[in-house]
């Protein structure tokens, strides 16, 4: 009922509005005390708390995540003397979560190791937890380097290609082109986080040293659901080559209002946004052309990916043409660097497997590397291989290799009336 | 110095993403200026209206603008079961009793909506074939325009029914005074009843519309409350011209602001501009007039 006192009442309503709204939108976050670890599990087991985001936003990159752990823990208890067992929860790709769930395990389990979940987001929140636990941590499908260095990390180590291989991998990716027809304009849409702003700092020195022009960086919220002045921006500006870093389903939506808007780039390269599957189920025919640098593509060799790819189409089985998802790859190589690890230390000491850590060389499906003190891969070892969508399956393009996995990089993307 | 051209296109897309803002407070303005009810749970069956779209599209291939109408018929109905049985027990028993009630009711729509349908993103193609639209030097987004006329319409269809008809005189006599509309032989109670029927059939519609155009997850409730509490605000509660105008300022504002503030200021703009109109001018810009002046 609307009276006189209407708007003292609805000012007492926007008060009221204002404050649960806050409450709703933090979702009731509440604070997980750490408590004292369970590390260092009995010799017979080798026990892994993994969590992988099985719902939420990067719920379509979940099960491939999984099967990468699986297969690799396989694997594992081929090659180790003690039984590996491997708990794995769904974090519903929300750190809170990811906090609770590795609380929970490990408060029930002598864990000897974590392994990460997917994205800086996510990785980020379970390292922090290994950090305060004194355990070992690995993370893959985790590009940011910054924490790395200012963290003061001891614990976590990421067997992935950094921000600074992405953006080498991307000057790779365009000297594919014949110097005649190679695109100069790069625009970079930088998502306004800290991995978002290091991927665009790092894109921008690799390639305006190259002799690139970048015409464009532009910041978006993380989790925008509307490109549309972007893609104007883009438009405008002559962008040719468009980067970006967004989170899944970000890049799908993006791509949706590129072809209604009736533009797109000649090249475009969407680290993380555009690794999950999801993206051509979701945009089929549309999602083509895509690259994405996802730390693994279904071309490389060496490393054991013969040896996961027959377990994989064994224990999944692989459809005529039907390639193995990137994160898999990823996934199964933080298993490989587990097992050398414990190999090397001959012990599930947490502090053992640090050192070890620190002081072994490692080659998985993904290269072969060794790590800083500060959990980075050492620079330069790792090459960020780049895939990109045709038919259906994410084919290596760089570094140009041969197989039935990889293509030529397909260049320029058609106009969307052209497709 | 920004293009004249990319602040023509911006304009015209910040219009047709603010007609989608409008539709989208719409049902919480009215609920709110006729019922003095704040809807919190108005967001959450805006996403109900979605997947409710979604899934007719998923499994018939059928538009969403066929499922809309479907999602404002579920949403109607579920509008008028809530207060037939549930809120008219709280209305009128302070300001906190609806609030919490409805705080609640979005939680459990949230939750639902997880366990039902899974937290992954999903959308709905607009389903009708069409090519971007070039007005002068601007390119259009043909879902957009279509999603922004269909919104148009809704809004006007919605004014027409609250000025033309007995019924929505009915409601905004209500609306003005309750006590006065009772000696008048109109039976509130319904008219609250149909009230908050219209106000979620509205969210129902919206949220259709919105999933040809952007993803829905459970949880994008409380961003579409925020946003449309936001127009809510800068038109005027009850107000269906404030309503459009409010929706439409706030999406100018977005899209042109960020061209100079940048793509990370999106929020900062809709929510400084909401903060701004209930420093300097409370009751809104078009005040409040019971709805359907």
């Amino acid at each position: 009922m609307v009276d006189s006192n209407s708007s003292h009442n609805r000012r007492t309503y926007l008060k009221t509005v204002g404050a649960l709204g806050a409450v709703g939108t933090t979702g009731l976050a509440g604070c997980t005390r750490l408590g004292m670890g369970g590390g260092g599990g009995g010799d017979s087991t080798i026990t892994v708390a993994a969590t992988v985001p099985e719902s939420g936003r990067f719920s379509s990159l979940g099960t491939d995540v999984k099967r990468g752990y699986e297969l690799g823990v396989s694997k594992m208890n081929e090659q180790l003397d003690q039984e590996v067992e491997l708990l794995i929860q769904d974090d519903e790709s929300s750190a809170d979560v990811v906090r609770q769930n590795l609380q929970q395990m490990v408060s029930n389990n002598d864990v000897d190791m974590i392994w990460g979940s997917f994205s800086s987001l996510l990785v980020t929140a379970g390292s922090a937890f290994a950090e305060n636990n004194d355990l070992p941590f690995l993370g893959a499908f985790f590009a940011y380097e910054q924490p790395h260095r200012n963290e003061g990390y001891e614990w976590t180590y990421s067997p992935f290609p950094k921000s600074r291989d992405v953006a080498r991998s991307t000057k790779g990716l365009l000297e594919l082109i014949p110097e005649g027809e190679r695109p100069t304009n790069v625009g970079i849409w930088e998502p306004n986080t800290g991995w978002g702003s290091e991927q665009a700092d790092a894109w921008e020195e690799t390639l305006s040293g190259a002799g690139y022009d970048i015409v464009l960086r532009e910041t978006f919220q993380i989790g925008s659901e509307d490109f549309s002045t972007l893609i104007s921006q883009s438009d405008s500006a002559d962008v040719e080559i468009l980067l970006s870093n967004p989170s899944p389903p970000g890049g799908i939506t993006s791509v949706n209002q590129m072809q209604s808007n009736n533009w797109t780039p000649k090249v475009l390269k969407y680290v993380r946004g555009a690794d999950p599957s999801a993206w051509w189920s979701a945009l089929g025919e549309k999602g083509a052309y895509a690259c994405m640098c996802p730390g693994w593509v279904p071309g490389l060799t060496g490393g054991g990916n013969d040896q996961m790819r027959s377990a994989y189409e064994e224990e999944y089985g692989l459809d005529e043409g039907q390639l193995i998802n990137t994160a898999v790859g990823g996934a199964y190589n933080v298993a490989q660097v587990a097992s050398q690890t414990v190999q090397a230390a001959d012990s599930t000491d947490p502090s053992d497997l640090q050192s070890a850590l620190r002081s072994e060389s490692f080659e998985t499906v993904i290269g072969s590397f060794s790590f800083e003190n500060n959990g980075l891969p050492a620079e330069g070892e790792l090459t960020a291989p780049t895939g990109q969508w045709w038919n259906g399956n994410q084919h290596t393009v760089f570094p140009d290799v041969d197989g039935e996995a990889a293509i030529d990089f397909k260049y320029p993307i058609p106009a969307w009336g052209e497709r | 110095m920004v293009a004249t051209d990319l602040v023509f296109e911006s304009l015209l897309n910040g219009l047709l993403l603010g007609g989608i803002y409008a539709v989208a407070a719409l049902g919480l303005s009215l609920v709110f200026g006729i019922m003095d009810i704040v809807n919190l749970a108005h967001g959450h069956m805006l996403m109900v209206g979605a997947y409710v779209s979604i899934l007719l599209f998923t499994a018939t291939g059928i538009t969403p603008l066929v499922g809309m109408v479907l999602a404002a018929v579920v949403l109607f109905g579920f509008g008028m079961l809530l207060q037939r049985f549930v809120l008219k027990n709280v209305v009128g028993e302070g300001i906190e009793q609806p609030i919490i009630v409805l705080f609640g009711l979005a939680l459990v729509l949230q939750s639902l909506g997880r366990i039902v349908l899974g937290s992954d993103a999903q959308a709905a193609d607009i389903g009708i074939p069409g090519d971007a639209i070039a007005i002068g030097s601007a390119t259009l987004s043909f879902p957009r325009m279509v999603t922004f006329v269909v919104a148009l319409v809704l809004i006007l269809g919605t004014w027409a029914f609250l000025k033309y008809t007995t019924t929505g005189l009915a409601i905004r006599a209500t609306a003005q005074s309750t006590s006065a509309a009772q000696y008048m032989g109109i039976d509130t109670d319904n008219i609250y009843v149909l009230t908050l029927g219209i106000g979620t059939a509205l969210a129902g519609a919206a949220g259709a519309l919105l999933s040809m155009l952007f993803p829905i997850t459970p949880f994008v409730g409380w961003s579409y409350l925020l946003k449309a509490f936001a127009v809510v605000v800068l038109g005027g509660v009850g107000s269906v011209a404030g309503t459009l105008v409010g929706g439409l300022i706030l999406g100018v504002s977005e899209n042109v602001g960020v061209l100079w503030l940048g793509g990370g200021f999106r929020d900062i703009i809709s929510f400084s501009i909401f903060l701004g109109v209930l420093l300097i001018r409370p009751q809104g810009l078009f005040g409040n007039s019971g709805g359907g002046e």
